[in-house]
C-alpha cells in the first residue's frame, strides 16, 4: 500500500512514524513544501536567539519513509489517486492531508522587510535579520506571542518591544484580572517590554517595502519589526477544489475526508460530527492514531475529544491549562489565589463540573485535575482547597505522555540513563510536542547524582513490566472496593491456610505454577497472589447442565488441593451443587440473589453441554423445574463473564457427540453469543480454570483468545510440539502396538493413534494431579479432548486420516 | 390425615441433578418418598454405530466422579464379546486403578460430602484437647495423630476457620440441629481427621493417576490391555504407588474405622432401629480375582435380610422397567416420552402411573435391590468369605453390634469403611503378584488380536462392582459397530423409581419412616440419601436388559 502525507509537520512525522511502526510493509512518502526536513515548530524561539540551529528541532523520522522537500501540492486528481506539485506527480493508495494551518496577518506583508509572522523556520531568519535595532511590535497576545514575546526579551539587541492586545487579556480571555497582572508583571519587570490592552494598529506607513511608522491607537511607533501573532487558520486552499471543506477539511470520526481514500489530521481538518479542528498537538497525534488504525484496518478507533493540557513555561512563571470539550462560557469561576508565592489557581465550572483549569506558578496535580475533567464527576471545591499541594509525582513535565518530575527521577535512578537521547526507550517524554524537552534533558542532568553506580540498571522491559504489574494492581485494588455477598477478608483467608498447615513455600510454588501458566514474567508473582486473595471479591456462579461433574472434581483433585479447595471456597462460589452445602430452596435463594443484585458483577462458569431438544426439557434444575437452557439464559444474562469449562461447555462434547440424541450444544452457541471464553478439554486442567479467573481480575482485557475463544497462553502451543516423545518421533522410533519394546522404551505414540499433532494445549507441561502424569506418558496418547467435535474425529486410538471422517 | 411435601432440588454434595420429593405427616414423618433424575443425555444412544474399540474413552465420559470404572467396564464388556483375555499384569494394573478410586471415593465420600451430617463443629470447639487425646484411646489402639498438642493445634485451626468466617469446608447449614448427638472431644477427633483426608484425598488422585494417566477420567485402557507398560516397569513408579496406600492404610486403621466406630456408638439406637434401612434386598456380583480362585467380593443376592440364604447371582434375572420413568416401549423398543413436570415444578406423582424419572427401574427378579458396600459385605459375610469375615466380625465386636445393623443409614457407612480397610490389605497382595511376575520376566501389558479377523458380529457384557455397587454394561456388536450398548449404573438400582406395582426403590424406601424435626432443615432426609453415595451421571440410561437380550430403541421428537 502506498500512503502519501502532505505537510512537513509533526501530524505528518507522526503519522509516518507510526504506520511504518504498525505495518513496515506500507510504502509512505512526506510531501513537504518546506525545504528543511520536518522540524518542531513548538521550538522556533530557539531558532531565533540561536541557541539551536535546525538539525536540534528536527524531528526523528523513520529512515524508510521517504522524503520529497520543497514540493507544494497544488492538485489532487481523486479519480486516478494522484496529487501534483509545480514538477511532479505521486500517486497513492491511501492520501493524508496533514499541512496545519497558516498565520494569519492583519495585512498582506509578502514583500514587506520588517514585517513577519511566526510559524516555520523562515520565519526565523527573517525576524533574526530584522529585529535588532529596531522596536519590536507583536501583535497578539496569545500563547505564541507570549512565547516570542519572552524569548526576544532575552534578545540583548533588542531594547524595546510593544505588545498590542486588542482586548485586556494576555494567554486567555478568561483568566482572572490577577493572573494577568501576575503574568504581565513578569515581562514587564525588566522594563523593555510595554504592554498596550485595547490597542490595535491604525495607520501605518510604508516606504520601499519597509514599514517606516505604525501607529496604534495609543502609540506611534517609529521603525518598528512587526510580528503578528494573531491566530491561525487551516491550510486548505489548494483542497477546496477537490475536496468538501468548512474551516478545514472535513472527516469523519476516522478522520476520512468524503473521498474514502483521503484523509486529513491535524489543524487542517475539522471533524464534521463534532464541528472540531484540532489546536493542541496531543488531538493531532490522537486524530493520527484513528486514521492509522482505519487505514490499517485494525480495530478503527473513532476520534474522541479529551481533556488537554497546554503549558507555557515563561521566564519566571509557569502555566497549565487543562480544558474539557465541554467547556463553555457559561460558567462559574472558582479562583485561589496565594500572594506570596504569586501562585493562582482558577477553576472553570460548568454545571457543576470541572471544565477547564488554569494555574499560574501552580504545583497541582495535574493528572488528577485531567482525570477529575474527563470523569465528568461533581466538583468538591472544599477537596480541591484542601488538596492543592502538590502530587507526590511533582509537577506535570510532558503533558503529551503524562510524565511527572518524580516519573523521570525514577526512571534515571532506576535505569542509571544520562542523556535525553538514552531516555526514548523508557519513556517518549519530551518526544511527543516537544514543548518539554529541554525540562526533560535538565532533569535527567540534575538527577545524574542519585545515581547509585553499585545498582543493577533496569532495562526498558524491566520497566515496563514493572508499569504493568503496577496496573494489575490497581486493577485488583479496585476489585477490593467491592462489596460481594461474600464478607471474607484476606485475613480469613491466611487463617484458613495456617489452619490447614499450608506453608507459605507451598503456597509461593503454587502461585509460581500459576504465573508460569499464565505466560507472566516471574516479577508477576507477587500481584497473582494479591490476585488470588482477591478472587473473593467476585461473585461465582458454577451452573452444572448436562455434564458429569468431570470438571469440579478435578479442580478438587487437583495438584494442590489443600490450596485450591480452600480458593474454591474464598473465591465467593456462591453456588456450585457438588460442593455447597445447602440444598433444595436454600441454595436456589442464593442463586436469585446473585443474579439479581449483582448484575455485571458476577462471573458464571458453566460445565456441561445444554441439551436444547424437546424445549429442553432433557435437563431440569431446581424446585421449579426450570430447563438447563432457561437457567443458563437467566444467570448469563447479567454476568460480567461467561467461562465454559470442560468440553460439553465447549461445543457440547460426548453429549453432543453424534448423533445428539438431546440437541446438546456448548455454552456459546446456546446463547449465541461470541464474547463466551471456552476451557476446552476432558477433564480441562483445573490450572487453566484458576488462571482465567485469575486473568480477568488482574488485566483490563480478556487474555488473548484463540479462534475458538480459548485463552492463547493456555492453548497456543500444540502437544506434539511440546511433547516428552517428540525425540523419538524424530529419530522414527514409534511404538507398533500395545506393550512391544517402543511402548516399554517411551517411543513416539503416533502409529497408535496420537492426536497430539491435531491438538493445542499445554499438558505436555502442566500435566495432571500435581504433575503425576498426562497421557502421552502413561502410554496411551493424546486424543485430543480440547479440540471441538473430538469425540467424533480423535476419539480413538487409530491414525488420523482426514477422509474417515 | 394431612401430609405436607417437601420438594428438596438440587441436591448438593452429590454428584448430578437429583431431586427428591417426600411426603410429611403432621409429625414430619415420611410417608411416601420419590426420587428423580433430572438429565438425560443419552451416552448409549451415541455409541451406537461406532467402533467397539471406542466404547471406552466414550462411556468413560459417563461420570466424572465414578471416573474410570465406565471406561473399564466397557472396554472389559468388548473384550467379553471377542473373548480376548487381557494379559494378568494389565488386569492387576487395571485392579490398581479402581481399587485406588475406590479408596479415593470413600474417604472423600465420607469426610468430605457426609460427616458433616454428624459433625457439629460448633461442638467441637468446646472440646479439651486432653480429653480428646483419652476419648480417642476408646476407640483404637494408636488412634491417628493422637496428642494434647496435636487437638490443641486443631482447635486452634478450627477457631481460625470460625474467624474465617463461612471459608472453609465448615459451612454446613445445619449446625446447632438437634440431632448432632456426639460429644465436643469427639467432633473434634473428627474435624482433625477431616482435615488430614483433604490432603490424603490429592494423594490418591495420584496413585490413580501413575498408571491411569489422569484422574478424572483416566486414560490407560484399550481392548486387550494397558497402555501404561513403562509405568509399570519402573520402579519408581511401583514405589510411589505402595507409599501412597502405605499411607492410606495408615490412615484408614487409624482414623477412618475408628471414627465410623464413634459414630457408630453415638447412633446406636438408630442402627439397631434400623433407621434408614431399605427392603432388605441385597444385590453383589462378586469380583476381583484374588489368590487361588479366590475373589475379593462373593457373589450374592439377599431377600428380605435373610442372611441365612443366600442365592447365587444370575444375571438372566436382570430386568429392567420403565412404567414409571420417562420412556415408552411396545414389545422391546424403547423411545423417550417425556410428560413433563407438573406446573409449580414438582413432579407427576399423583397417579400410579405418572412418569417422574430419567431413571429406570431395574428389577432382579421382579424386585428392587439395593447395591454398594452393604450388600458387599452383607453378602461376602454371609458367605463365609474368610478374607473379610475378620474385618467385620472385629468391627462388629468392638461396637457390639450385629450384621443386621449394618442396614441403616450409620451402618451403610460402616460398610464402606470396613471395605476400605479390606481393600488396603488386598492392595498389597497385588502389588506383589504384579512383582513376582516382572521377576520373572512376564511383562505383557496387551492380548494381541486382530480385528479384522474378529467376529463381525458378538454380544458382550461385564459385570463389576464398583465404589457405588453393581455396574453392568452390555455390548451387542454388529456388523463391526456398536449395534447396541446399555449400562446399569449402581445409582440405577438404588435410585429406582416405583413401577406399577408401587415398589420403592432402595432411596425412596429408606426415606419412607424417618421423622424429619424441621421441615426447613431436611437433614435427616440428606443424611439417607448421602449414605448411599448417590451418582446420578451414572445413573441415568437408556437401557432394557431383559435378562442378556439388549433392546433395540429409538428416541423420538429428536
Amino acid at each position: 500500500m502506498r500512503v502519501v502525507i502532505v505537510g512537513g509537520g509533526i501530524a505528518a512525522v507522526y503519522l509516518a512514524n507510526n504506520l511504518k511502526k504498525q505495518d513496515s510493509g506500507v510504502e509512505v512518502t512526506i510531501v513537504s513544501d518546506e525545504k528543511n526536513p520536518p522540524y518542531d515548530r513548538i521550538h522556533l524561539c530557539r531558532l531565533v536567539d540561536e541557541s539551536e540551529d535546525i538539525g536540534g528541532i528536527s524531528l526523528p523520522l523513520d529512515p524508510t519513509v521517504r522524503l520529497e522537500l520543497n514540493q507544494k501540492i497544488n492538485r489532487i486528481d481523486t479519480e486516478d489517486k494522484r496529487v501534483f506539485s509545480d514538477d511532479s506527480m505521486f500517486s497513492y493508495d491511501k492520501l493524508i492531508i496533514a499541512t496545519g494551518s497558516v498565520p494569519i496577518t492583519l495585512f498582506d506583508i509578502e514583500n514587506i522587510e520588517n514585517a513577519a509572522v511566526f510559524r516555520s523556520a523562515d520565519d526565523c531568519d527573517i525576524i533574526k535579520a530584522g529585529v535588532s535595532g529596531r522596536e519590536v511590535v507583536i501583535v497578539g497576545s496569545g500563547p505564541i506571542g507570549l512565547e516570542l514575546l519572552e524569548t526576544l526579551n532575552e534578545m540583548p539587541g533588542i531594547e524595546k518591544i510593544t505588545l498590542l492586545s486588542r482586548g485586556t487579556h494576555l494567554y486567555n480571555r478568561e483568566l482572572s484580572i490577577d493572573s494577568i497582572k501576575t503574568i504581565e508583571e513578569c515581562y514587564t519587570k525588566a522594563g523593555k517590554i510595554r504592554i498596550s490592552y485595547e490597542d490595535e494598529i491604525v495607520e501605518k506607513r510604508i516606504v520601499n517595502n519597509e514599514i517606516t511608522l505604525l501607529k496604534t491607537k495609543k502609540h506611534e511607533i517609529q521603525n518598528p519589526f512587526l510580528v503578528f501573532g494573531v491566530g491561525i487558520k487551516p491550510n486548505i486552499q489548494n483542497f477546496k477544489e477537490s475536496l468538501k471543506c468548512n474551516k478545514g477539511i472535513l472527516t469523519n470520526l476516522y478522520m476520512q475526508s468524503e473521498d474514502e481514500d483521503i484523509y486529513a489530521v491535524g489543524e487542517c481538518a475539522e471533524v464534521k460530527d463534532i464541528n472540531f479542528v484540532a489546536g493542541h498537538v496531543k488531538e493531532c497525534t490522537m486524530q493520527a492514531d484513528c486514521a492509522i488504525s482505519h487505514i490499517l484496518g485494525k480495530d478503527a478507533k473513532e476520534f474522541k475529544l479529551e481533556a488537554s493540557t497546554d503549558m507555557l513555561k515563561v521566564g519566571e512563571f509557569d502555566l497549565v491549562d487543562v480544558s474539557s470539550p465541554k467547556f463553555s462560557c457559561g460558567y462559574e469561576k472558582v479562583v485561589i489565589a496565594s500572594k506570596d508565592v504569586n501562585r493562582i489557581d482558577e477553576y472553570f465550572i460548568n454545571d457543576d463540573k470541572l471544565t477547564k483549569f488554569i494555574g499560574i506558578n501552580s504545583n497541582v496535580d495535574v493528572g488528577y485535575i485531567e482525570s477529575l475533567i474527563n470523569s465528568g464527576d461533581e466538583v468538591d471545591i472544599n477537596y480541591l482547597y484542601q488538596n492543592r499541594l502538590i502530587g507526590e509525582r511533582g509537577r506535570l513535565i510532558c503533558s503529551c505522555e503524562h510524565v511527572y518530575h518524580q516519573d523521570l527521577v525514577d526512571i534515571v535512578v532506576s535505569s542509571g540513563i544520562g542523556s535525553f537521547s538514552e531516555l526514548a526507550p523508557f519513556s517518549q517524554a519530551g518526544r511527543v510536542c516537544g514543548r518539554c524537552k529541554m525540562m526533560v534533558s535538565n532533569i535527567i542532568k540534575e538527577s545524574q547524582h542519585l545515581i547509585d553506580p553499585n545498582m543493577p540498571r533496569k532495562t526498558p522491559e524491566d520497566i515496563q513490566r514493572e508499569k504493568e504489574v503496577a496496573e494489575v494492581a490497581k486493577r485488583i485494588a479496585k476489585f477490593n472496593t467491592l462489596h460481594p455477598r461474600n464478607n471474607l477478608t484476606t485475613d480469613n483467608l491466611e487463617a484458613a491456610m495456617a489452619s490447614l498447615d499450608i506453608g507459605k513455600r507451598e503456597v509461593n510454588s503454587w502461585i509460581s505454577m500459576v504465573t508460569a501458566d499464565m505466560k507472566l514474567h516471574p516479577s508477576f508473582e507477587e500481584v497473582t497472589l494479591e490476585g488470588v486473595k482477591t478472587l473473593n471479591k467476585v461473585p461465582i456462579v458454577w451452573l452444572e447442565l448436562a455434564d458429569c461433574s468431570g470438571n469440579s472434581e478435578s479442580f478438587i483433585k487437583s495438584a494442590n488441593p489443600a490450596i485450591e479447595d480452600l480458593i474454591f471456597d474464598y473465591i465467593s462460589l456462591d453456588y456450585h451443587e457438588l460442593l455447597m452445602s445447602a440444598s433444595g430452596d436454600q441454595s436456589e435463594t442464593i442463586l436469585e440473589d446473585i443474579i439479581k443484585n449483582q448484575k455485571g458483577e458476577y462471573v458464571l462458569i458453566v460445565e456441561g453441554a445444554i441439551p436444547l431438544a424437546m424445549d429442553g426439557k432433557y435437563l431440569r434444575i431446581g424446585p421449579k423445574g426450570e430447563t438447563g437452557i432457561d437457567l443458563l439464559k437467566k444467570c448469563a444474562k447479567d454476568a460480567a463473564l461467561i467461562i465454559a469449562v470442560g468440553s460439553c461447555a465447549f461445543d457440547g462434547g460426548v453429549v453432543a457427540a453424534s448423533p445428539n440424541p438431546t440437541g446438546a450444544v456448548g455454552v456459546a452457541d446456546a446463547l449465541g453469543r461470541n464474547d463466551v471464553i471456552n476451557i476446552s478439554g476432558c477433564p480441562t486442567n483445573p490450572i487453566n480454570i484458576v488462571g482465567t479467573l485469575l486473568s480477568y481480575i488482574m488485566f483490563e482485557e480478556l487474555p488473548e483468545l484463540d479462534q475458538f475463544n480459548r485463552p492463547l497462553w493456555a492453548y497456543e502451543g500444540r502437544v506434539h510440539d511440546n511433547c516428552e516423545r517428540r525425540g523419538h518421533y524424530e529419530l522414527g522410533e514409534f511404538v507398533k502396538e500395545w506393550g512391544d519394546i517402543g511402548a516399554k522404551k517411551g517411543w513416539c505414540l503416533f502409529e497408535m493413534g496420537c492426536k497430539g499433532p491435531y491438538t493445542n494445549v499445554n499438558c505436555p507441561t502442566m500435566k495432571f494431579n500435581g504433575g503425576t502424569s498426562w497421557p502421552v506418558q502413561a502410554g496411551h496418547g493424546c486424543m485430543g479432548c480440547t479440540e471441538k467435535g473430538f469425540f467424533d474425529k480423535f476419539a480413538n486410538e487409530r491414525k488420523y486420516v482426514e477422509e474417515e471422517n | 390425615m394431612s401430609t405436607k411435601k417437601i420438594v428438596i432440588d438440587p441436591i448438593t454434595r452429590i454428584e448430578g441433578h437429583l431431586r427428591a420429593e417426600v411426603e410429611v405427616d403432621e409429625d414430619g414423618v415420611v410417608q411416601e418418598a420419590y426420587v428423580s433424575g433430572q438429565l438425560f443425555r443419552g451416552i448409549e444412544v451415541i455409541l451406537k454405530g461406532r467402533d467397539p474399540r471406542d466404547a471406552g474413552l466414550l462411556a468413560g465420559r459417563i461420570c466424572g466422579v465414578c471416573t474410570n470404572v465406565h471406561f473399564r467396564a466397557a472396554i472389559t464388556s468388548v473384550e467379553d464379546a471377542y473373548k480376548i483375555e487381557p494379559p494378568k499384569n494389565a488386569q492387576i494394573i487395571r485392579d490398581l486403578i479402581t481399587m485406588a478410586l475406590f479408596i479415593q471415593d470413600h474417604v472423600v465420600h465420607f469426610y468430605h460430602l457426609h460427616s458433616l451430617d454428624f459433625v457439629d463443629v460448633t461442638s467441637a470447639l468446646q472440646a479439651d484437647p486432653k480429653l480428646t487425646s483419652k476419648e480417642a484411646d476408646k476407640y483404637s489402639d494408636h488412634p491417628f495423630r493422637n496428642s494434647d498438642t496435636h487437638y490443641e493445634a486443631v482447635l486452634t485451626k478450627l477457631q481460625n476457620f470460625v474467624k474465617a468466617g463461612k471459608l472453609g469446608p465448615f459451612n454446613n447449614g445445619y449446625w446447632g440441629h438437634k440431632d448432632y448427638r456426639l460429644n465436643p472431644e469427639q467432633n473434634l477427633i473428627l474435624i482433625s481427621h477431616y482435615l488430614e483426608a483433604l490432603e490424603f484425598q490429592a494423594t490418591m488422585g495420584k496413585a490413580v493417576a501413575i498408571f491411569g494417566a489422569k484422574s478424572s477420567h483416566p486414560q490407560t485402557q484399550v481392548v486387550g490391555g494397558v497402555t501404561s507398560v513403562a509405568d509399570m516397569l519402573n520402579p519408581q513408579r511401583l514405589n510411589d504407588y505402595l507409599f501412597v496406600i502405605k499411607e492410606a492404610k495408615e490412615f484408614i486403621n487409624r482414623a477412618y474405622l475408628p471414627d465410623m466406630k464413634i459414630i457408630a456408638s453415638a447412633y446406636r439406637d438408630e442402627m439397631k432401629a434400623g433407621l434408614g434401612r431399605a427392603n432388605g434386598n441385597f444385590l453383589c456380583v462378586g469380583g476381583y480375582e484374588f489368590e487361588d480362585d479366590q475373589r475379593l467380593f462373593c457373589n450374592g443376592v439377599i431377600y428380605g435380610h435373610d442372611f441365612s440364604k443366600i442365592e447365587e447371582f444370575d444375571e438372566s434375572l436382570i430386568s429392567e422397567e420403565i412404567d414409571r420413568a420417562w420412556y415408552s416401549g411396545e414389545g422391546r423398543a424403547n423411545e423417550v416420552c417425556y410428560t413433563d413436570l407438573n406446573e409449580d415444578g414438582s413432579l407427576k406423582t399423583a397417579k400410579n402411573d405418572d412418569k417422574y424419572s430419567w431413571i429406570k427401574a431395574p428389577r432382579y427378579d421382579g424386585k428392587t435391590m439395593e447395591t454398594g458396600p452393604l450388600a458387599r459385605i452383607l453378602i461376602s459375610y454371609s458367605k463365609d468369605n474368610q478374607l473379610i469375615k475378620s474385618f467385620v466380625d472385629e468391627f462388629l465386636n468392638e461396637t457390639d453390634l450385629e450384621l443386621i445393623d449394618l442396614s441403616s443409614t450409620v451402618g451403610r457407612n460402616c460398610a464402606r469403611a470396613i471395605e476400605t480397610n479390606y481393600i488396603c490389605e488386598y492392595i498389597f497382595k497385588l502389588v506383589s503378584r504384579l512383582i513376582q511376575n516382572i521377576k520373572y520376566y512376564d511383562t505383557e501389558t496387551w492380548t494381541k488380536y486382530d480385528f479384522n479377523s474378529l467376529e463381525k458380529s458378538a454380544k458382550g457384557r461385564a459385570f463389576f462392582e464398583v465404589p457405588r455397587g453393581v455396574l453392568s454394561h452390555f455390548v451387542n456388536i454388529e456388523n463391526e459397530k456398536i449395534g447396541n450398548y446399555s449400562v446399569i449404573a449402581p445409582t440405577t438400582w438404588n435410585a429406582s423409581p416405583k413401577n406399577f406395582d408401587g415398589k420403592r426403590g432402595a432411596y425412596e424406601e429408606a426415606l419412607v419412616g424417618i421423622k424429619i424435626e424441621d421441615t426447613s432443615k431436611p437433614l435427616e432426609v440428606l443424611r439417607v440419601l448421602h449414605s448411599f453415595d448417590p451418582c446420578l451421571a451414572c445413573a441415568v440410561h437408556v437401557i432394557d436388559a431383559k435378562g442378556r437380550e439388549l433392546s433395540s430403541y429409538k428416541i423420538k421428537t429428536l
